[in-house]
């Protein structure tokens, strides 16, 4: 075992609160749990070990929030390095909205028994989140409520940090709301962000996740879905790479007429790996699932997707299908991808597709013709390329914020 | 304005232009007529300077300037506009972006300055009436879900807003209905200002009736087999390209 | 409907008698006397059992795999017996007169008839039973242009030259488990020299046949295909219906030197247990073949029998435009189980590779696509195109896909495209509309959803694997 795990696990024993139940049991788990090497099929193209060797302290917070997005007109919920700053953050809320701060411990049994329900016990980093996020929130929308004001967490991380969040969402039946979970930092540090996501029936939620550490930080992360009958997903990840960026995703669609849309844009420049390990479980028939991958991987930077759509049995009348597109746009990058199904129900219509490519030559011809420069025409086509997912974006605010922070950074890019 | 002289061009080893000669003036329309597969599209793709059109021999100059010489942007900002006979959909890139870019190039390369947003979209609107198109047009993606005809007029758009010197229209008639064509040759006619010259490439005379040209070549075989005046398309539409095979025969003997 | 499909699919195996021959097998058990046994019995140099005991020391320390999407009683490689061999091949026969007729009426029930006057023209045949080769035919006319064809055993002796330079070149003495066991303990396969310059003039074909209980068949083929040279090399795979598992685990190794092309086609017919999951064969097979410039290798199979199957043909594109195809259907049924897939290793410039595997998934079977495409730093302008097709026919069975890509060249392409589908009702009843039964019927929509892969074997193997899957759909509707 690692000095970082041991130091860690040393920690988690230490903390005691009202979630106290859970974290033993997450604890014991992590305790057979081995160490993900590459050895580890889930952490195959993704080194962890400067996990073990950086060294990281719990500070005092200190640091900037995360940047503001215009015309957003959020109900706002801050945290600075990993700590809930109630000063920037909101106060009132409108009616069938509830936001608690994790620490201020919570009464309500659906709390304690909704917590690491949704995410999955094989997340190594997310046994650690489980007993360690001490600071986080709980947001409960009323059934039939609809929250027209988007909900932003806002989370910025300093050099040095080590930090643990946790968001948990309850959605009511016919509920309906927009969350946009915002993380940014570019130095080092060390944070895990977990967010369980529960749908009632019919619920509707709209979702961003923009993934915007970058350089040095160490970012490890998961967004958990579960979706009961007739509930309604979209969400958003956009993923700058880091240090080390890892994120999974579940989306369990557990009943029946189920339907989510899941798009992500990857961006990755310098040595920044980013890596999203996406899995759609289709446990009741009659459920749609979409989802839609695009990269373009610069310089030395490494992206790796794994993929995964799985139909249980019986689960007849999917619709499922996975899109994941890259570009690869220098000598140095990588991509490692793997879009995998596992379907045990035969009235279904799943279909994915995977493709490495240059910019469609085509394309090229054509603008270029038009009096574009070749490196006019690369622009606008990588940058059309990943924009055709922002258009989709329901939020015009969170787009048009988007839209130049993307073009920059990809105008940046080192490509070859 | 436009002069090429003995070209030749091979694609994948192949020749498919092979001795082309054709001298456009300032202000005149010449139509390029001819079987499948006689080099109509190819000779538009070598001036354009598409990858794997690869010119072997002699020259291509607009208004003198070496067009072989020069890369893809820099013949369209020389003035040479090709309208696609299949134009690429290029999702996620609105029309606006593109025409915007588009545009400042072409002015960068006149010296002039470039358009302010609001002089742009003044621009541009008129140019999308004028083709008929509606300006939710110009936020879509590039030709992105366009049917056949809004693709065609997409192009006449284009070549209205990029003002060229000489103007390619890759048969533009294809795949049109009566009141598309009309569309399309009006946009066309309207660029016609007596300075502006056209090479119009078609299999059909039917474009011609509405764009008429001062002279008519017939390619096959990679080089202009026969060229006269407007009356010349007449005459193939009412024969066909059949007795350009007897041509063929009489040439191949010839040369023997 | 499911219930018509599922019984349309059921069907008898018809490879599954056993041949009385009196046999000389060693008892169950693995430990270095075995290899040394087994290498006496062969007659081998000492280099050879060397290389043996080498493997055999490598896989002592190694642990057997289990990351494959399989579930299957884990084997004891004690229990096994590693050699076995009819008595009447104490003394290799000189010519076919010499066989024992009990073998030679074995191969004629499997529609391989070894008599002179009834040899099928054009094809050459090794056969291998348990862990011998009892014949080859052709093998004189062949050496007439070079072509070296013939038992691996026989190759050790008399072409160590070639045996020593390229065994385990492709696949190394410690690639896998599997493999690494078949180093130390192989018994019988083929070899095949092409010269230079020469296109075979025949197909060449192997065939296995599993008959003794309690053995595993270990064979190990080595193909090389010198420059500029072109083969056609077939294999087909039979055993009898038994009760108990049996293990088979191959090595086959391609060569495909300079402007060299190599077709390796299989069909494997290995017995696949009864509906239950009750005994059939644990298939275990390491495939590889190596191309230089220029070079093609092109594999294609289709995979209908064993209980388990566990097989990655792949190609290593080294040499610049090399090309690797591969083509496969996979139809499980019953309790069966496959893994099966590809690797496609770019390391040259504009390499190409393609792959179209078909999965079909009946009963309570499951049926995997595994697969690799790696494009690396030096393919420049590599292409790779991939189509995993699955069909699931019926509600209790499993289609699955497991493909990795990774790619390091900015001007490498690859493209990967996978569906799942069922035979629909729509599709049944359009067909029976039209007059066909519904065998008939779901055999032509199954065969056609394989069409792309059938058009790649060589004719007669066409036929014979149109011929396995229609006995597969052969039923009681009616």
């Amino acid at each position: 075992m690692s000095s970082w795990l041991a130091d860690t696990i040393e920690r988690a024993e230490e903390v005691n609160d009202w979630l106290s139940p859970k974290r033993k049991k997450s604890l014991s788990l992590l305790k057979d749990t081995r160490w993900p090497t590459r050895k580890t099929e889930a952490w195959r193209y993704t080194p962890v070990n400067n996990i073990e060797r950086a060294r990281f302290n719990v500070v005092e917070s200190q640091g900037a929030p995360a940047t503001d997005i215009p015309h957003l007109n959020a109900i706002d919920i801050v945290f600075i390095d990993g700590i809930y700053n109630a000063e920037l953050s909101s106060k009132h809320f409108p009616e069938g909205l509830t936001i608690t701060q994790l620490s201020e411990g919570n009464s309500s049994s659906w709390a304690l028994d909704s917590f690491s329900k949704t995410k999955p016990e094989r997340h190594f980093f997310g046994l650690i989140n489980d007993a360690l996020a001490t600071q986080g929130c709980i947001i409960d929308i009323a059934a039939d409520a609809t929250i027209e004001q988007p909900i932003r967490i806002a989370q910025s991380f300093k050099q040095g940090t080590q930090t643990h969040t946790r968001i948990l969402m309850r959605l009511g039946e016919r509920a309906s709301a927009c969350v946009i979970e915002q993380l940014e930092g570019d130095e080092l540090c060390f944070n895990t962000s977990f967010a369980e996501y529960q749908l009632a029936a019919s619920a509707k939620l709209e979702h961003y996740r923009l993934a915007m550490q970058c350089a040095d930080a160490i970012s490890l992360g998961g967004c958990h879905f579960h979706l009961a009958e007739k509930a309604k997903l979209n969400s958003n990840l956009i993923g700058f790479g880091s240090q080390l960026s890892r994120v999974d995703y579940d989306i369990i669609h557990a009943g029946q007429f189920t339907d989510s849309k899941f798009n992500v844009i990857y961006l990755l420049d310098g040595k920044e790996l980013f890596d999203l390990h996406s899995a759609i479980e289709h446990t009741q028939p009659n459920g749609k699932s979409e989802q839609n991958i695009r990269c373009i991987v610069a310089d030395h930077s490494n992206a790796i997707f794994n993929g995964r759509i799985h139909i249980h049995r019986d689960a007849q009348k999917i619709l499922a299908e996975m899109n994941n597109r890259n570009l690869l746009m220098s000598e140095n990058a990588q991509i490692n991808t793997k879009p995998e199904l596992e379907i045990y129900a035969d009235d279904v219509r799943c279909a994915h597709g995977a493709t490495i490519a240059e910019i469609d030559k085509e394309a090229m011809f054509y603008l270029q013709s038009r009096g574009l420069s070749r490196n006019e025409a690369q622009v606008l086509l990588s940058f059309g390329f990943i924009n055709e997912l922002v258009d989709l974006m329901n939020n015009q605010a969170v787009a048009q914020w988007l839209r130049p922070i993307l073009k920059q950074r990809f105008a940046a890019m080192e490509v070859s | 304005m436009l002069k090429i002289t003995d070209l030749q061009v091979k694609v994948a080893d192949k020749d498919i232009i092979n001795g082309l000669n054709l001298h456009i003036k300032p202000g005149e329309v010449h139509a390029i007529m001819g079987p499948n597969g006689a080099g109509k599209s190819t000779l538009s793709y070598a001036l354009t300077g598409r990858d794997g059109y690869q010119v072997t021999r002699g020259s291509a100059s607009l208004d003198d300037q070496d067009l072989l010489d020069m890369e893809i942007d820099q013949r369209a900002t020389a003035g040479l506009f090709l309208a696609f006979q299949y134009p690429v959909e290029i999702p996620g890139v609105s029309n606006m972006e593109f025409l915007k870019v588009a545009v400042d190039a072409q002015r960068l390369a006149r010296g002039a300055t470039k358009y302010s947003a609001s002089e742009f979209l003044k621009l541009a609107k008129a140019a999308c009436k004028q083709v008929n198109l509606p300006l939710s047009f110009l936020k879509r993606g590039v030709n992105e879900g366009f049917s056949g005809g809004e693709k065609k007029r997409n192009e006449i758009m284009q070549m209205i807003m990029l003002e060229p010197k000489l103007c390619i229209l890759d048969e533009s008639d294809s795949g049109l209905d009566i009141d598309a064509l009309k569309i399309v040759a009006d946009g066309i006619n309207s660029q016609r200002d007596g300075k502006r010259s056209f090479l119009v490439i078609t299999h059909y005379q039917r474009l011609l009736d509405y764009i008429k040209p001062d002279y008519v070549h017939v390619l096959a075989d990679g080089k202009i087999v026969k060229s006269g005046g407007p009356e010349l398309a007449l005459e193939l539409e009412a024969q066909g390209y059949s007795w350009l095979e007897s041509y063929d025969r009489n040439a191949g003997d010839a040369s023997e | 409907m499911t219930e018509q499909l599922d019984e349309a699919l059921s069907r008898e195996y018809e490879a599954g008698f056993v041949s009385d021959v009196e046999s000389r097998t060693f008892e169950p058990g693995l430990d270095e006397d075995v290899i040394r046994r087994i290498s006496a019995m062969k007659d081998e140099p000492q280099w050879m059992l060397d290389w043996r005991l080498k493997a055999f020391a490598l896989w002592k320390k190694m642990p057997e795999p289990d990351w494959a999407h399989l579930q299957y009683n884990k084997m004891d490689f004690q229990a096994i017996s590693y050699y076995s061999a009819p008595k009447s091949m104490d003394e290799r026969p000189k010519s076919l007169d010499e066989v024992d007729p009990e073998l030679l009426r074995t191969y004629e029930k499997l529609g391989i008839p070894l008599i002179e006057q009834q040899q099928l023209a054009g094809i050459a045949v090794d056969v291998v039973f348990d862990s011998v080769s009892v014949v080859t035919t052709f093998r004189e006319k062949l050496l007439e242009q070079g072509v070296i064809f013939c038992p691996i055993s026989d190759a050790i002796r008399e072409h160590p030259e070639l045996v020593k330079k390229y065994l385990g070149s492709v696949v190394s003495q410690k690639d896998n488990f599997f493999s690494t066991l078949n180093c130390a303990v192989f018994t019988d396969g083929s070899f095949v020299y092409i010269p230079k310059g020469t296109r075979c003039p025949m197909e060449l074909s192997t065939y296995f046949r599993i008959n003794e209980l309690n053995t595993g068949q270990f064979e190990r083929t080595l193909i090389i295909a010198d420059e500029g040279s072109h083969v056609s090399y077939l294999e087909g795979c039979t055993a009898p219906q038994r009760d108990e598992n049996q293990l088979h685990a191959a090595v086959v190794e391609l060569i495909c030197l300079d402007g060299a092309e190599i077709k390796y086609s299989t069909v494997q017919n290995w017995y696949p247990g009864d509906e239950n999951g009750k005994g059939g064969i644990y298939n275990f097979v390491t495939k590889r073949g190596i191309c230089h410039t220029n070079a093609k290798i092109s594999w294609t199979q289709v995979e209908t029998g064993s209980a388990v199957t566990w097989k990655y043909p792949s190609c290593i594109l080294k040499g610049d435009n090399s090309i690797g195809e591969f083509y496969s259907v996979a139809l499980t049924r019953g309790a069966q189980q496959a893994d099966t897939g590809t690797k496609m290793i770019h390391l040259g410039k504009n390499t190409r590779s393609t792959i179209i595997s078909k999965g079909i998934s009946a009963g309570k079977s499951n049926n995997t696509y595994r697969g690799l495409v790696h494009m690396g730093k030096g393919a420049t302008g590599a292409r790779n195109f991939t189509q995993c097709d699955s069909l699931l026919i019926g509600d209790k069975c499993g289609a699955h896909t497991f493909p990795y890509v990774e790619s390091r060249n900015p001007t490498a392409i690859v493209e990967h495209e996978a569906t799942t589908s069922k035979v629909s009702d729509d599709q049944m009843f359009l067909c029976q509309q039209r007059g066909l039964d519904p065998e008939k019927a779901v055999s032509m929509i199954v065969n056609g959803f394989c069409k792309e892969v059938f058009k790649e074997l060589p004719m007669e193997f066409a036929v014979e694997a149109g011929k396995l899957l229609e006995i597969s759909l052969e039923g009681s509707i009616g």
